[in-house]
Parts: C-alpha cells; sequence; structure tokens
C-alpha cells in the first residue's frame, strides 16, 4: 500500500465533513459542524429537536447539498458531483432508512427490497431471491407478500433496513429508525442494525434523540444549534 | 433487598450448600453485585437461628464438608409473604447527581461541565451494557438485567438533559435561598 | 342563521391561510364551474326558444327543431368531460383539506359544521366561476336574441344556481369519509372497488331501455316542440355511458396492473403497475372522459364521411345550400376538440395532482437513490399502460357506431382517418401527462424528508 492510497486507509476516515452550513429559509439548521465517520463504525448523531441532527445526515448522505462546508466520501468531495453522480452513489454505496417513509406503499415487502438490486441491474426473480434472503435474516417471515401498510411497525421497519443493506452499501444513514415503534420493537431493529453492520462491515450514520438507542453506536457526537457540541470529560 | 430472602428463595428449588447459592445466585442475577462467601454463610446461619431454615445433612463427596440447607414451613410462609408484598416507590428521593449539582452550585463550581462529564459517562455504560447485551447467545436474564439499568441510566440521562438547560434559574435559586 | 355566517368566516379564514395547492385547486373549481356553466346555458337558451323562431347563427342550424335538440344534445354530452375535468380539480390538494378538515373535528365541530365548510369552500368557488359564465352567456344572449322568454330566464337562473349548488353538495359528498372519523389523517383510504361505477352503468342502461322507446314514438307523431322525452334519453346516455366509462377505465387499469405486476422486470413498470392493481379508480375518472371523447371523435370521423359522401351524392337535388350541412358537422367537430382539450387539461391536473400527493415518498426514493428518470417513467406508465387497451377498445366502440351509421345510410364506406383517433388522442395523453413530470423535479425536495 502506498501513501497515496488515502480511500483504503484505515487512520483516513470513510467520510468526513467540513464547517458544514445549511439554511431552511431563515432558519440556519448547521452552522459549521464538521464531522468524521470511519469505515465500519457505527456513530450516533444525538441532540435536541432542531438542533441540526436530520440535515446533517441529508448533507452528509448527499441528499441535500450544503451552503457552505465539504462533504468528502472515500476521497471523492461531494459537492463536485452532478446530480446524477450523487444519485448513484446513494444507489449504489449508501443506504438510507428513515422513521417512515422509505417503503413504497403500493409495493410488496419483498418487492420493496428488491427494488434497489432491479435498479443495480438485476433481474427480477433473481432479486426478489436475494431480497427474500434479506428479509429471513431480519426475521421477516411469512410478511413478504404484504404491503407495508399491511404490515406492523416494526416489521415495516425491518423490510426497511433489509432495503437498505441488500446493496451492500459502504454506509447506512439512519434517521430515527425507531422513531415510530415501541421499545421492544425498537431492541430488535436496533439489534438487527448493529449486527448486520457490524457483520459486514458497513458504517452506520444514526441520528437519533433517544441515548437507548444511541448506545448501540460505538461513538456518539451530539450537536447543538448546528454544530458539534463537545462531549464531557470524564476524570 | 434483602439477601435473607434471595437465599430463601434459591433454597426454594431444593436443598443446597453455601458455594452452591453464591453461584447460582451470580448467574440467576448478572450485572448485580456478587455475593461474598461469607455473608451467604452468616445469613444462612441467621436463617437457622429465626427458624426460617434448617440443616438438611452434611455430605463430603470426597472434598470438604459440606452443610446443605432447607426452606421451614415458616420460612416458605415468610418467601411468600414478601415476593407477593409491593415494593416502596421510591420513598426518599436520594440522587447523588442532583446533589453534587447544587453543592458544586454553593461552591461556586461548574455545574454544567459536571453534568456533561456525568453524561459522558452514563453513556459510556449505556454503550457497555448494550454491547453486553446484544453479544450473540446472551441469556435473557442477562438481557432484562441490562434492560433495568440502561431504563434507570436513561432516565438519569433525560433528568440531566432538563436539569442543564434550567441551570440558571436552579443557580440563581439555590444562590439567593 | 348565524351558525352559517360563522362558517362562512371560518371557511374564508381557512383558505386564507392556505397554501399555494388550494387556490389552484379553487382556480381551476371556478373554471371548471364556469364551463360547465356555459355549455348548460347554451344548451338551456337553445332549448327555450319556441318554434318557429330563427335562430340567425350557424346558418340556421339551431332554427329547426330537429337539428337544434341535435345541438343540445351534443352541448350536454360535452358537459360529460367538464364535470369529470371538475371532479378532478376538487381533488387537487384534497388530501391536506382533509387532514385540516379532521383537525377542525379533532377541535371539536360537528360533523355537519365541517360538512358545512367544505360544502361552501367547493361552492363558493362553483359561484364565482358560474357568475362569471352567466353574466358573459346573458351579455351575448342579449346580442344575439332580443326577446328571450321568460322560460329562458327561468333556465338561466336554474344553472346559474344550480352549478354551485350541485358543487356544494359534491364537495360535502367527498367528505364522508373524514368526517366519519376525525382521526381522518392517518386514515389509509380503502381500495375502490369499482362497484359504484358499474350499479350506476347498469341504471343507466336500465333507464335508458325504459325511456328511449317513448322518445322514439313520440319524435314521429310530435310536432316540433321540444318534448321530455328527449333531453331524459340523452340524460340516461350521459349517465349510462359516464358510468360505463369510468368502470372500463378502471377496469382495464385494474387488469393491466395485475397482469403487468406479475411480469415486470424492471423498476419502472413494476411500480406503476403495483400502482394500478393497488388503486386502479384513482385515474378512472379522467381516463373514462378520454374514452368517451375517443368513441365520439371516432363515430364522429365515420359519420362525417358518410354523412359528406351522400351529401355529394345528391348535391344537385338538394335546395338547401351545403354550408347548412357542414357547419353542424364543424360546429360538431368542434365540440368534440374542446371536450378533448378539457379533458387533456383534466389528465394533468391529476398526475400533477398524484405528485403532490405522493411527493413526501417521491422525496423518500429520491433520497434512496432511485433515479428520477424511473420515477418519471413510471409517471408515464401508469397512464400509458391502462390507457392503451382502453383506447383499443374506444376506438373499436367508435368504429362500431360508425360503420352502423354509414351500413344504415351510405354505401358502407369507412374513412382511414377515423382510425388515428385513438392512437392521436393516445399521443396527446402522454403529451400531457409529461407535462406534469417538470412537477416531479420540483415536489421531490429533500425539504420533505424533514418532520416525518
Amino acid at each position: 500500500m502506498t501513501n497515496g492510497d488515502t480511500t483504503g486507509n484505515a487512520a483516513q476516515p470513510l467520510l468526513a465533513s467540513r464547517g458544514l452550513v445549511k439554511a431552511h429559509g431563515r432558519t440556519e439548521a448547521l452552522r459549521g459542524a464538521s464531522v468524521e465517520l470511519r469505515a465500519g463504525e457505527i456513530l450516533a448523531v444525538t441532540g435536541a429537536s432542531g438542533s441540526g441532527k436530520s440535515t446533517l445526515l441529508h448533507c452528509l448522505a448527499g441528499i441535500v447539498r450544503p451552503d457552505a462546508g465539504s462533504v468528502t466520501y472515500a476521497g471523492r468531495r461531494l459537492e463536485e458531483l452532478p446530480e446524477k453522480r450523487l444519485s448513484e452513489l446513494r444507489r449504489t454505496d449508501f443506504g438510507v432508512v428513515f422513521q417512515f417513509g422509505q417503503l413504497i406503499p403500493e409495493l410488496t415487502a419483498l418487492d420493496n427490497v428488491a427494488l434497489p438490486l432491479m435498479l443495480a441491474g438485476a433481474g427480477r426473480v433473481e432479486a426478489r431471491a436475494r431480497a427474500g434472503e434479506w428479509l429471513e435474516r431480519f426475521g421477516v417471515r411469512g410478511q413478504e407478500e404484504l404491503r407495508p401498510g399491511a404490515m406492523s411497525g416494526g416489521q415495516a421497519q425491518r423490510a426497511s433496513l433489509a432495503r437498505a443493506l441488500v446493496t451492500g452499501p459502504k454506509v447506512v444513514f439512519a434517521d430515527e429508525p425507531t422513531g415510530a415503534l415501541d421499545s421492544l420493537s425498537a431492541e430488535q431493529v436496533m439489534t438487527a442494525l448493529a449486527h448486520t453492520a457490524r457483520e459486514s462491515g458497513t458504517a452506520v450514520l444514526l441520528v437519533t434523540h433517544d441515548a437507548q438507542v444511541a448506545a448501540y453506536a460505538d461513538r456518539e457526537v451530539r450537536l447543538r444549534d448546528g454544530a458539534v457540541a463537545p462531549l464531557g470529560v470524564t476524570a | 433487598m434483602s439477601t435473607r430472602h434471595i437465599l430463601l428463595g434459591l433454597l426454594a428449588s431444593g436443598p443446597s450448600h453455601g458455594y452452591d447459592l453464591k453461584r447460582r445466585h451470580d448467574e440467576r442475577f448478572p450485572q448485580a453485585r456478587p455475593l461474598a462467601y461469607g455473608q451467604v454463610y452468616t445469613t444462612l446461619q441467621r436463617l437457622v437461628r429465626d427458624g426460617l431454615a434448617e440443616v438438611d445433612g452434611t455430605a463430603s463427596d470426597g472434598g470438604p464438608e459440606r452443610t446443605a440447607y432447607r426452606p421451614t414451613e415458616a420460612g416458605a410462609r415468610e418467601l411468600a409473604r414478601w415476593a407477593g408484598e409491593i415494593a416502596p416507590p421510591a420513598p426518599f428521593v436520594t440522587n447523588e447527581i442532583f446533589t453534587k449539582v447544587v453543592v458544586s452550585i454553593l461552591t461556586g463550581g461548574d455545574a454544567g461541565t459536571y453534568l456533561l462529564a456525568q453524561r459522558t459517562a452514563h453513556m459510556e455504560r449505556m454503550r457497555e451494557l448494550t454491547a453486553v447485551k446484544t453479544a450473540p447467545g446472551t441469556d435473557l436474564t442477562t438481557v432484562l438485567s441490562a434492560d433495568y439499568a440502561l431504563n434507570h441510566l436513561d432516565a438519569d440521562l433525560r433528568w440531566m438533559a432538563t436539569t442543564a438547560a434550567r441551570l440558571t434559574t436552579l443557580t440563581a435559586e439555590v444562590r439567593t435561598a | 342563521m348565524s351558525t352559517v355566517v360563522s362558517d362562512v368566516r371560518l371557511a374564508r379564514q381557512l383558505v386564507r391561510g392556505s397554501d399555494r395547492r388550494e387556490w389552484w385547486r379553487l382556480a381551476l373549481t371556478a373554471a371548471g364551474a364556469a364551463l360547465a356553466t356555459g355549455f348548460a346555458l347554451a344548451a338551456v337558451a337553445l332549448a327555450s326558444v319556441p318554434s318557429g323562431f330563427t335562430v340567425s347563427v350557424f346558418h340556421g342550424l339551431a332554427s329547426q327543431p330537429g337539428t337544434r335538440s341535435g345541438v343540445i344534445a351534443g352541448l350536454l354530452l360535452v358537459l360529460v368531460p367538464v364535470l369529470a375535468f371538475l371532479g378532478q380539480c376538487t381533488r387537487i390538494g384534497a388530501v391536506h383539506r382533509d387532514r385540516r378538515l379532521a383537525a377542525l373535528r379533532l377541535a371539536g365541530a360537528t360533523p355537519w359544521q365541517v360538512r358545512r365548510i367544505a360544502a361552501l369552500e367547493t361552492g363558493l368557488a362553483c359561484l364565482v366561476g358560474s357568475a362569471v359564465a352567466t353574466v358573459f352567456s346573458v351579455l351575448l344572449l342579449l346580442r344575439l336574441w332580443n326577446g328571450p322568454t321568460a322560460l329562458t330566464w327561468a333556465g338561466i337562473a336554474l344553472v346559474a344556481v344550480g352549478v354551485p349548488v350541485l358543487g356544494a353538495a359534491a364537495g360535502a359528498l367527498a367528505l364522508r369519509r373524514v368526517v366519519a372519523s376525525p382521526l381522518g389523517w392517518v386514515r389509509r383510504v380503502a381500495p375502490r372497488t369499482g362497484r359504484g361505477p358499474g350499479t350506476l352503468f347498469l341504471c343507466g342502461l336500465v333507464l335508458l331501455a325504459a325511456v328511449a322507446p317513448l322518445a322514439m314514438s313520440s319524435g314521429h307523431s310530435a310536432g316540433d316542440r321540444v318534448h321530455w322525452q328527449g333531453p331524459l334519453t340523452v340524460f340516461s346516455l350521459v349517465v349510462a355511458l359516464g358510468a360505463g366509462a369510468v368502470w372500463l377505465a378502471g377496469a382495464t387499469a385494474r387488469f393491466t396492473g395485475r397482469l403487468l405486476a406479475e411480469r415486470a422486470g424492471t423498476a419502472a413498470p413494476l411500480l406503476a403497475a403495483e400502482r394500478l392493481r393497488d388503486d386502479p379508480y384513482a385515474p378512472a375518472r379522467t381516463h373514462a372522459a378520454v374514452l368517451v371523447v375517443t368513441v365520439a371523435g371516432t363515430a364522429f370521423l365515420c359519420i362525417r364521411h358518410a354523412m359528406l359522401t351522400e351529401l355529394r351524392t345528391r348535391e344537385w337535388h338538394l335546395g338547401a345550400d351545403m354550408a347548412y350541412y357542414t357547419t353542424g358537422l364543424d360546429l360538431t367537430a368542434a365540440a368534440v376538440l374542446v371536450a378533448l382539450a378539457i379533458t387533456l387539461c383534466g389528465l394533468a391536473v391529476g398526475t400533477a395532482e398524484s405528485l403532490t400527493t405522493r411527493r413526501r415518498a417521491l422525496a423518500a426514493q429520491v433520497a434512496a437513490g432511485v433515479p428520477r428518470t424511473v420515477l418519471n417513467r413510471a409517471l408515464l406508465l401508469e397512464t400509458a399502460l391502462p390507457l392503451a387497451p382502453a383506447l383499443l377498445l374506444a376506438g373499436v366502440g367508435g368504429m362500431a357506431v360508425g360503420t352502423w351509421y354509414s351500413s344504415l345510410t351510405g354505401d358502407g364506406s369507412l374513412p382511414w382517418t377515423a382510425l388515428l383517433v385513438a392512437p392521436a388522442v393516445y399521443g396527446s395523453c402522454l403529451l400531457a401527462a409529461a407535462t406534469a413530470l417538470p412537477l416531479l423535479g420540483r415536489s421531490v425536495r429533500p425539504g420533505e424528508l424533514r418532520y416525518v
């Protein structure tokens, strides 16, 4: 390995932001947030409501372009990529799990999970077979042919995890993935996410306001007023 | 919570000797403070004295001589009474963190920094407990006891967050009083 | 009375505080109401013309009672796509309106109060449209005809008031689900079964079967007055045709959805097919109008061809000028084109509406990296897939009518242009749906992902 190769270097973060600024209308959601995510690590982003957690996730995932600052993923500057390339990156290298809404209501759970594979060029039969394996892995059994509206929140969210992970992404972005779940379902979803991520070496950026969810992470970054707030120093 | 009742409870499933009781306790209640052997021994003596347990017999099995105990009729009754009794819900509020915050304000210290550090320590412990409970093959007993601690730590964290947000008002109140 | 006043005030406050989508709904509702009023007024005015009175416009076409009732029937038929358009317009931003009214219910409003507010909102928009149309129609009427009868005035008043009243009633009716449950904002509307239009279709057929023989028989004996049987036949024909078209559109959508959902190999057809299968009756109203226009257009071209051939062969026998007949044909052609234009507007509005309603889900898809081209394609396929078989059927139906007419009157030849109607309508429908695509780009903003 040469020194010039930065993408595979363990010391180099996989995804990093420097001085991100983003305003929604007149309110500044981010005011210079700098965060680093290393390959294979689970990082929790915590903070009060309105501290800019979701906006940070959107910027890091290339969903939103920041007003100022930069995002670097595997040596590439996201702000320099055109929308088409960003979309492709989100499809191939990233996975997203939101609180709600990433499953298409008209598709069955199986087709929902198969969709990213089909978009990557896999045939329907093959995509559905692989999607079935992932659903089974996340404990969604006997509900493959149900539509999200007919599933319980926990089952639907596990199907969402399967959808986010089915393409073997490098980073999964999870925005309050357990926000709509009871604590037992939340525990099952988080355990499934943490296990799979550690097993496959997928990095996870976990946005949450719930300390019990943040405890699944290896590390925590706390946001306050759109910037990273210091963590306390334990003597 | 009394060691007497825990030992009586463990004896209810069959006669046991002291070392066996200690081992079973530590197994059954992981994450709890482990019982000291001396404490098991003295507690068993007291149970016999109060007529709640009696000596079942002694055996040596080739090793050192061991005395096995079993609960008496009175012991079984006492155990049933205790198990059905409601645990008093927080009769006294003993909150070390709050006390430290107030003392810190009174002595002109930095309560905010203290709360942040405490928060970090809490989070660290929560990550540990989460790792324990999500490790593959963990039994339900361990998961439930870890959950208990996690929920309490979470409650502390929430309390600390609201307290940190109201430190200015609290400082004014404590200093004028 | 004071409750109505307070309801009006509340409705006004709600409208004033609402966003752009709601203004679109109100504006388009008013436009649709104006169109409906205009056509209905023309029909009423013509119907009230006393016998023997010469109407100077259109080469005296409206002077003859026979052709006049034909024109009236044509005007009433044009009302079908107009009403479909109006129905589509009232759905714009309906999800938000439903949520808002559900919030009103939660805040303690009674079901009737909510219904009144919704009815007022739609009714007032319709009133504006109908008032504008009425004023202009009356001005035009007075220029053309200096002696309108009392019957004309009564008819005009009836239409001017009737359109907003019907609009208000439809607005209240559309709310029945929200009113039933104040938690309407979490509701998941059960897919429509299609039984409603099916039943209506049968009712219309029964009515038609009952009335048509009467109209036929009285047509011979009666003099030159327009009888009640005629309009009633037209009315039942309109009901049967409209409901039948809705049912056909829904059924083909369901059929293609089912067929393709199993077989789709790539993402876009899968998305489109599953959406069709999930709720085949959602686009059925606009698609129904497309079908009616296609049948009418195809049949019209055949009939026109037959009539012109016949006219040309008998030209030297005929005393009346050719223009008398060709004006009638041109007028009908114009009516069909107007109907097509209105229908295409309705289709574009419907596509835009389906996008804005789903914009949060679409934003999530884009965030997950689903390419916009796939979403665009799925959106177009949603229109293209069900319309292909439905338009094929409509084209065949129109040709059947045309062949029948041609075999009755003339040499039985058919114009090849009639075959082009269905493909032309198909193409213009896709273009109309494509006008909504830029909206997809605009409505799919990551901002929609917040507050989920």
